[in-house]
């Protein structure tokens, strides 16, 4: 695929721009309107998804042991969506940001399972992003296969909610390095054939963003051992224990020392993934309960005609919106290197925590009691913008981020 | 006996008769639900010393202790992680019998609610009756000295473990919808009647959906007079609402906040101590808790001098539950993706294995997504503030 011509650029009106430089330094001066490439994208994801990613069949792929259906992931992979945002030497389409957002927001609007985040965003993007020729060439073209999972372990006991608290450390030896630690909620990990970990191998503070390395870890790696788990959302996990882990130097990713330069990048277009998962189930949330306002009736009439939850869902329909504003401002100044994408990328998910929470609560009241069942689906997006709203930095996390930036 | 001598007295007792394995059953609990067993052990140890029913009065089997001696005692208990006791009988019903029942009612019912004997669930709720419980279908149609009893009734807390249920039937399709309503005692293993779960999000089951197929029901069942049913649930949804002390709920999920963020678990590790818009969050939801508090003991003052505290119980009702979900955001918050983990095992009070991940945080997430249906059972919160529209400032 060419490389698209993303978006046609105009001012918006004046008026608006001096209203805005007023407020915040973030720049507004963009339009936004997808390629024809994009536009077949996101609907023949919508439609393979809606012709063959049933709610039922999803929950039944919850109830088993393994974390999601390998038959859809086949699937994804034959219909190219694995690849499309690796670049076009690594076997891509060359696509970015917004190609991720595009597929993100379909696979949250039917809650699928399969783990695009965790193996393609995450450790694809790793890969691709620090990989030597020789970890590219192992990896790559296995995970646009569909053929390998990976899966990031970053998290550690005290480190929620901050990536760059590592404590796991990488002692030097035998010109290789010894890795010992645990790391927790490893999504994807029971899945993953192989595992990115940060480990610290200076002698840095705690908190610091030197001296974290990545290294790539198989599976089957002696002193690894995993515990499985599934999440509330549905997913599978697993905590990671390291005991003197021996690798040889070529195992790290990218420079020594250097991981938090280098996933920087890779968290924040995480960030617009998870972000478009959101908007994409809370765009579902929003048409369940406007459908099911309008078809249950109590005091003689349907819910739709109470005004408190007209205006309770004019109140969704509007968190939406903004959110979707910012997720496709953050993907777009972020394919073309905006100077304030990062700040874009905190505000996207600062919102998104709200909207998300707005949402689904709102969800949930306005269906009563069915929406608190396992049967019916609105709960279960309800859990997914739950996870959503912790990853990668809570809404407080990013709003202090926000301001300093 | 002063309060503090009282309070003292509780404690003990409190130190004494909670196993570990009860207390067990209050630190995990994930709703107003508690294991039931665990629940129905703490019950009958309550039962035993006399203090299982502390709002009846005393010649029915209360303690006759003053309205604050009650509170002191639940705010211990509730403190002391002892589990809840399923109350639909203790809370509800017996206070309702004692107010409009017979004496052979009474008679029969009332010591069984004490002794934990009968575990009484509630049929209001129906699939097409939800806030408008009014338009209910169930219909009892008398035949000779019985009723037979056709429907369904949904939301049925802990029918799979009831052998009881109080149900709101049709009677008559005469007049106003509410004039045709009556009050009728059910035992669950009549034959007709069965029960199916309803799997909640969390993956356990605490809701049912119970079917009514030609159930037989002697007519002395029936509580109050026929198609009198409405007035009697009436109380009693007052007694649902009004009777619970959200604030000393609020305690609780408070002290585990504490215990969270003062953790080494806690999100970036200083949320608490060092992170001014983590505490100013919180200061925010426990001002309006403490404000919550001194509202319910104003509504109960009001009620001991014999006041009608009915639309107050809206308020407190609505506050308390909106409260409870605040606190369960700030708790998420804290534990970030630690709470992710779903291990509904090592949610039951026997479980002895091994705790993935923070033990301070294994209720977080089931709390959390429970705590949704607060403000929709017993009265969604848009109903609570139709009422206080409708009752309090006369719109």
């Amino acid at each position: 695929m060419a490389a698209p011509q993303k978006f046609n650029e105009t001012l918006l009106l004046s008026a608006f721009c001096s209203f805005n430089q007023t407020l915040s330094r973030v720049s507004t001066d963009m339009f936004i309107e997808y390629s024809e490439e994009q536009t077949m994208l996101r609907d023949s994801a919508e439609k393979y998804l809606r012709d063959n990613y049933s709610f039922e069949n999803r929950q039944a792929t919850v109830k088993k042991s393994a974390g999601f259906n390998a038959e859809q992931w086949q699937t994804f992979a034959d219909l190219g969506w694995l690849a499309m945002t690796f670049q076009e030497d690594a076997g891509g389409f060359g696509g970015g940001a917004l190609e991720t957002m595009i597929l993100c927001e379909q696979f949250g609007k039917y809650l699928v399972l399969e783990p695009y985040l965790e193996s393609v965003v995450l450790v694809g993007g790793l890969i691709e992003a620090g990989g030597q020729a020789a970890i590219r060439e192992q990896y790559l073209s296995g995970l646009i296969a569909g053929q390998l999972q990976g899966a990031l372990a970053y998290l550690e006991e005290g480190s929620v909610g901050d990536p760059l608290q590592v404590q796991m450390r990488a002692e030097s030896s035998a010109g290789g390095f010894l890795l010992s630690g645990k790391k927790t909620v490893v999504l994807n990990g029971p899945e993953a054939d192989f595992f990115l970990v940060t480990a610290r191998t200076e002698a840095t503070d705690q908190s610091s963003d030197q001296g974290i390395s990545l290294f790539v870890l198989d599976k089957n790696a002696t002193g690894l051992s995993r515990k499985n788990y599934k999440t509330y959302d549905g997913r599978s996990a697993c905590e990671l224990e390291l005991i003197n882990v021996s690798v040889g130097p070529d195992a790290v990713l990218g420079e020594l020392g250097d991981a938090h330069e280098l996933a920087l990048p890779v968290f924040h277009r995480a960030v617009v993934a998870v972000c478009a998962e959101a908007v994409g189930a809370m765009d579902a949330l929003m048409t369940a309960t406007v459908d099911y306002t309008k078809q249950r009736k109590q005091f003689g009439q349907p819910l739709s005609s109470f005004q408190v939850l007209r205006h309770r869902m004019a109140d969704m329909y509007m968190e939406i919106e903004l959110t979707r504003s910012l997720l496709m401002a953050t993907a777009w100044k972020l394919d073309n290197s905006a100077p304030d994408a990062a700040q874009c990328v905190s505000a996207l998910k600062a919102k998104m925590g709200k909207a998300g929470r707005f949402v689904s609560h709102n969800a949930i009241q306005l269906h009563g009691g069915i929406g608190t069942t396992d049967e019916f689906s609105v709960g279960h997006y309800f859990k997914r913008l739950a996870a959503i709203g912790l990853m990668f930095g809570s809404r407080d996390s990013h709003l202090s981020r926000y301001n300093q930036l | 006996m002063s309060d503090s001598i009282f309070r003292s007295e509780v404690q003990a007792f409190l130190a004494s008769s909670l196993t570990p394995e009860i207390k067990r059953a209050g630190e995990l609990m994930t709703s107003v639900f508690s294991d039931f067993d665990a629940g129905l052990a703490w019950h009958k140890i309550l039962y035993k010393k006399g203090w299982v029913a502390p709002d009846w009065p005393l010649e029915h089997g209360g303690t006759g202790w003053s309205l604050s001696q009650r509170y002191i005692f639940q705010e211990e208990c509730k403190l002391a992680n002892a589990p809840a006791l399923f109350a639909l009988g203790l809370q509800m019903l017996g206070p309702m019998l004692i107010q409009c029942g017979t004496e052979e009612q009474k008679q029969q019912y009332l010591p069984r609610i004490l002794s934990g004997e009968d575990a009484w669930c509630q049929g209001y709720s129906e699939p097409g009756a939800g806030s408008d419980l009014a338009s209910l279908m169930t219909a009892a149609v008398r035949d000779g000295d019985d009723y037979i009893i056709n429907g369904s009734k949904i939301w049925t807390s802990y029918a799979q473990h009831s052998n009881r249920i109080f149900c709101l039937v049709r009677t008559s399709k005469e007049g106003k919808p509410q004039a045709g309503i009556s009050f009728i005692l059910i035992d669950m293993d009549t034959a007709g009647l069965t029960v199916e779960p309803i799997v909640g999000l969390d993956g356990t089951v605490e809701q049912c959906q119970v079917f009514f197929d030609s159930v037989r029901v002697p007519a002395a069942n029936l509580v109050g007079e026929e198609n009198q049913g409405w007035q009697v649930a009436k109380s009693l949804l007052e007694f649902e609402r009004g009777g619970h002390n959200y604030a000393i709920d609020h305690k609780k999920q408070m002290a585990k906040i504490r215990r969270q963020a003062s953790s080494q678990y806690s999100a970036n590790r200083v949320l608490w101590k060092d992170n001014p818009v983590f505490s100013a969050k919180f200061a925010d939801v426990a001002v309006d808790a403490l404000a919550l508090e001194f509202t319910e003991l104003r509504v109960k003052g009001a009620f001991e001098a014999g006041e009608n505290a009915g639309p107050l119980s809206s308020l407190t009702k609505v506050m308390g539950t909106e409260i409870g979900q605040r606190f369960n955001e700030l708790s998420l918050e804290i534990m970030a993706e630690h709470a992710f983990v779903k291990q509904l095992d090592a949610l039951t009070p026997s479980f002895e294995g091994e705790v993935i991940g923070p033990a301070c945080g294994l209720t977080t997430m089931p709390e959390y997504i429970n705590n949704r249906s607060a403000t929709i059972y017993g009265g969604t919160a848009e109903i609570q503030r139709d009422i206080i529209a409708k009752r309090v400032l006369l719109l």
